[in-house]
């Protein structure tokens, strides 16, 4: 019998989880009484879910508008959540709710563990409506939670299936560690169009990055961890949207990517919580970050791996890289603080050199500010100082939940990534 | 060798304008570079309403460099805290995203000026000109500079003239490369009278500004809803092939409000319904909805395919005149459970004015595609209901195989693409009612972007405003087509006037317009939707 999520960390991750949509927790919103059926049957549910827009709830007010039409009920996806266990489950319930206008069509919020006792399937639905942007009708969309125990538990996917709107897409969102070697996460992956996880979370970032690359089949791979470096990426491009800065791409020869790491005096686990910007999530792989920088601005202008000039050690690698004209120093460096949270990026410096001289462009953070600045053409750096404006988690799930399915940049910023960490471990390993 | 010569070397196929590589798949396609806003007239209702909250909506999203400077420039005496707080009003009650982020506003403010000026007075601009260098350097806007005449248009030529006078209205004239800097204007609507006057403001535009410096707005362009126009029409199958006269049966655009003139009698009573909305916000739907697919979505095939539709329609005689348009001008009567005035009660509009309130025409475009589909428009003021849509009505099925005797015909398809308000796309259909026997009722498909999106729409002045940064000009109108649009509506205007083109029609406020709107299309065995 395949394991289901280990419950301590998956609990543990549940938590910090809902800790995060807690931030979503701003829209008002009506809800129907819920509907709780132990023991119950897929059946019963989808006969639930049919009749729940049809019939007007328990308060009496009809939602049948003037126009003749009901409220409008959104079309945008269907989410399944896969949670450690029924208490987080209603913990993100209640969350749901607050999704305001940003919300699943309907979100199945799943919890299976094959070795408890128990009824097999226990449901509860419960339909919400958010007022819509000023004057317009209210939206609704209901959730629907299952906790699915024993034999079945290794069958999640009969049971979803049947339960999802048809013709929308399916968005699986896999918090802390999937067990990509579990057949549960192969059934619900298969159902899905697109998984999104969180690389920050991987216990082992190697194994995870590759599975990543393998995941073939339909479905696309959203990547929290790669919504946190967009703020990054939008400044690095920004350097080279001037065309005479352009010109010096292809003749980058020094990428330093510094990022944060706990003191080490400090216990691992125990991290200063990440402040307004982030919960208090466990970052088991603070080298996510970095590493799919790297490979985003290598996949990019097209650099390879050519050698290891330093293994991985404590955080820190060097990589020889093949550019289009250069060879490239990739140096990736733990720096620890504790004024970052652990894997947040500090300070990226990518270096060009010619026969004007060196040009580079720096992008550099404090806690609550970022200076950049660039220093080419023989011109005096150009400075700039900004505020840094990082998305809650809450909004960098909400940025994924209305991307495409499948997203090639950052495809090839993992496949990178995983050829690059694998280089620098490798060696590492052999050392 | 210098760098720039090196890689031309190697690699001569990609010029240092190339696209950028890292820009791929990231949110924004391109964030426009640092720049001056520099808005003419800023004490306006419009800075308020719609400027003020649009920036602040962009600057939110990150959309705006952070060097982006507004600096205000009017006649009123204020000081530049007095302006901050006018924009700041205006995004706390204007701001699709409200209440106003502290943060957002701390640095959007640190980037808002104010200039006192006379527009007649050289010395202001030189002022204006000086502080726009002072900002350059310290906040490194590298002569950008984006003006937005939002002003009458009889100041458009003084206002252009100075701009040029004190030096401010050149593109990349620096050696220097931190001061190769771009000027771009953007003009409001009305973009003139008559065809004579539009004419006379593009030249007095064009001898200031080249043409891809000039950026006439209208707004309607910036809205999802007219965008997704083309994504539907184009991106799409389904309906291009059904998109012509073999399917088509009719088209109905709408511009329908429920204000009256709100205080703007003066200004309204010279203008009416013809020039103030059909000549823009109509024609330019009209064209977007019946161009012919562009060789490429940019802004030059775009205009070019605009402006093709607006040749095909051709002017009217004075006799099409008096057959083909229906104007109107509101009595009293009740809008929303309020009383309305008549319009010759409004104030400063003459007790006898002949102005129009109310339009309603029958277009032709004279096209291979659209040849005998006859697009009936009409626009008014207190009207029932506030909507703008476009609905399409499809030739019924060639064969009445379920019509049953005395029943009425089965509705034909409608197609109705509403652009304000509850934005979407309806299909209506008829399906059979269940049951014993063969009952068949229209029915509903409808998409909206309101709940069928996971994201707000933007506004669409903040579309617009990003767009003319970075210098796309897709969604403005261009000087052809701007006088195409007279060149359509001259000969109604002037048979009106003679009294040739038919009288003026009288509607209660809060009606869907003059009876003789409805003969208009039920002449032709149609009908108006109620939308």
């Amino acid at each position: 019998m395949a394991t289901a999520v280990g419950r301590s960390t998956a609990a543990r991750r549940a938590l910090a989880v809902h800790r995060r949509l807690m931030r979503f927790g701003e829209a008002e919103s009506t809800v129907a009484e819920p509907w709780v059926d132990r023991g119950t049957t897929v059946q019963a549910i989808a006969g639930h879910l049919a009749q729940l827009w049809t019939s007007p709830p328990s308060s009496g007010d009809s939602t049948v508008t003037e126009k003749g039409m009901a409220h409008a009920r959104a079309s945008v996806l269907n989410l399944i959540v896969m949670v450690a266990d029924e208490e987080a489950a209603s913990r993100v319930v209640e969350t749901m709710v607050g999704l305001g206008v940003r919300h699943p069509s309907r979100a199945i919020v799943l919890s299976a563990d094959p070795k408890a006792a128990g009824p097999t399937l226990n449901a509860s639905i419960t339909a919400h409506c958010n007022p819509g942007p000023e004057g317009a009708e209210p939206i609704c969309f209901e959730v629907v939670v299952l906790s699915v125990h024993g034999d079945a538990a290794d069958h999640l996917a009969g049971i979803v299936a049947p339960l999802l709107i048809h013709d929308l897409p399916t968005h699986i969102w896999w918090p802390g560690d999937p067990p990509f070697a579990d057949p549960i996460f192969d059934q619900l992956v298969e159902i899905g169009d697109r998984v999104l996880v969180d690389t920050d979370e991987f216990s082992d970032l190697l194994h995870g990055l590759r599975r990543l690359t393998t995941l073939r089949r339909r479905s696309g791979v959203g990547d929290l961890a790669w919504h946190r470096l967009a703020w990054w990426q939008e400044l690095t491009a920004e350097f080279f949207d001037a065309p005479r800065f352009r010109r010096y791409l292809p003749n980058l020869n020094r990428l330093t990517i510094r990022y944060a790491v706990p003191p080490a005096h400090k216990p691992r686990r125990a991290r200063k919580p990440r402040g307004d910007l982030h919960a208090a999530s466990d970052v088991a792989s603070p080298l996510a970050g970095p590493m799919l920088y790297a490979g985003w601005i290598a996949s990019r202008i097209e650099w390879r791996r050519y050698a290891t000039t330093l293994p991985l050690k404590d955080g820190t690698l060097r990589l020889k890289l093949e550019g289009r004209h250069e060879m490239v120093d990739l140096q990736v460096e733990a720096v620890e603080t504790d004024a970052l949270p652990p894997g947040e990026l500090i300070a990226v410096r990518l270096r060009a050199f010619g026969e004007m001289g060196a040009a580079e462009f720096i992008i550099e953070r404090s806690t609550d500010e970022a200076v950049v600045a660039s220093n080419a053409d023989g011109m005096t750096a150009l400075l700039r100082r900004m505020p840094m404006q990082l998305p809650s988690e809450s909004e960098l799930l909400a940025a994924d939940l209305v991307m495409d399915q499948h997203d090639p940049v950052y495809e090839a910023a993992v496949r990178a990534a995983a050829v690059f960490l694998a280089s620098a471990r490798q060696v590492d390993l052999a050392g | 060798m210098t760098i720039s010569s090196d890689i031309d070397e190697k690699a001569p196929s990609r010029p240092a304008t190339a696209r950028n590589p890292l820009r791929a798949g990231l949110r924004l396609q391109r964030m426009p570079e640092p720049c001056t806003m520099v808005i003419i007239g800023a004490t306006g209702d419009l800075t308020e309403r719609k400027l003020a909250p649009a920036l602040y909506n962009l600057m939110l999203g990150g959309t705006l460099p952070p060097e982006f400077t507004v600096v205000g420039f009017a006649r009123r005496d204020l000081s530049a805290d007095e302006f901050r707080a006018h924009l700041r009003s205006g995004i706390a009650k204007y701001s699709r995203n409200r209440p106003v982020k502290a943060s957002i506003w701390e640095s959007f403010s640190a980037g808002i000026e104010y200039q006192r000026g006379e527009f007649h007075d050289p010395i202001a601009w030189a002022a204006l000109a000086k502080k726009l260098e002072r900002i350059d350097r310290d906040r490194g806007t590298a002569g950008n500079r984006l003006f937005y005449l939002a002003v009458p248009p009889a100041l458009h030529a003084e206002i252009v003239r100075q701009i040029d006078a004190a030096g401010l209205s050149g593109t990349g004239n620096g050696t220097d490369p931190r001061y190769r800097g771009w000027s771009r204007v953007i003009v409001e609507k009305p973009f003139g009278f008559d065809l004579a006057s539009a004419r006379k403001l593009n030249r007095e535009l064009r001898e200031v500004f080249d043409e891809d410096q000039i950026f006439r707005i209208d707004h309607y362009l910036g809205k999802e809803t007219v965008q997704n126009l083309s994504v539907f029409r184009f991106g799409n199958g389904l309906f291009e092939p059904i998109w012509n006269r073999r399917y088509i049966d009719s088209v109905q655009i709408t511009v329908a409000e429920t204000v009256g003139i709100e205080g703007r009698g003066e200004s309204y009573d010279e203008t009416g319904a013809l020039r103030d909305i059909v000549q823009n916000h109509v024609l330019q739907l009209m064209a977007v909805f019946a161009m012919e697919p562009p060789i490429e979505f940019k802004a030059a095939d775009l205009r070019d395919e605009k402006v093709k539709v607006l040749r095909a329609v051709k002017p009217m005689s004075p006799t099409e005149v008096e057959a083909s348009t229906i104007r109107g001008q509101y009595v009293s009567g009740w809008v929303e459970g309020e009383k309305v005035p008549a319009y010759r009660e409004e104030p400063e509009v003459a007790a006898s004015s002949e102005s129009e309130t109310y339009v309603a025409l029958k277009l032709a475009i004279e096209s291979w595609r659209w040849a005998g589909v006859p697009f009936y428009v009409r626009t008014g003021k207190a009207l029932a209901t506030r909507v703008t849509e476009i609905a399409v009505q499809f030739k019924r099925a060639p064969l009445a195989l379920f019509s049953r005797a005395g029943a009425p015909p089965m509705e034909p398809n409608i197609l109705a693409i509403r652009v304000q308000p509850d934005e979407g796309i309806l299909l209506r259909f008829g399906a059979k009612v269940p049951g014993p026997g063969l009952q068949i009722r229209g029915v509903n498909m409808d998409f909206r972007y309101g709940s069928s999106f996971a994201v707000d729409s933007p506004d669409a002045y903040e579309t617009l405003l990003l767009d003319c940064m970075i210098g796309d000009a897709s969604l403005f109108t261009r000087n052809d087509e701007v006088e195409r649009a007279w060149e359509i509506l001259d000969p109604i205007l002037d048979a009106w006037a003679s009294g040739e083109g038919g009288r003026l029609h009288f509607y209660p406020a809060g009606s869907w317009g003059p009876a003789a709107a409805d003969e208009l299309v039920e002449h032709d065995g149609r009908a108006w939707r109620r939308p």
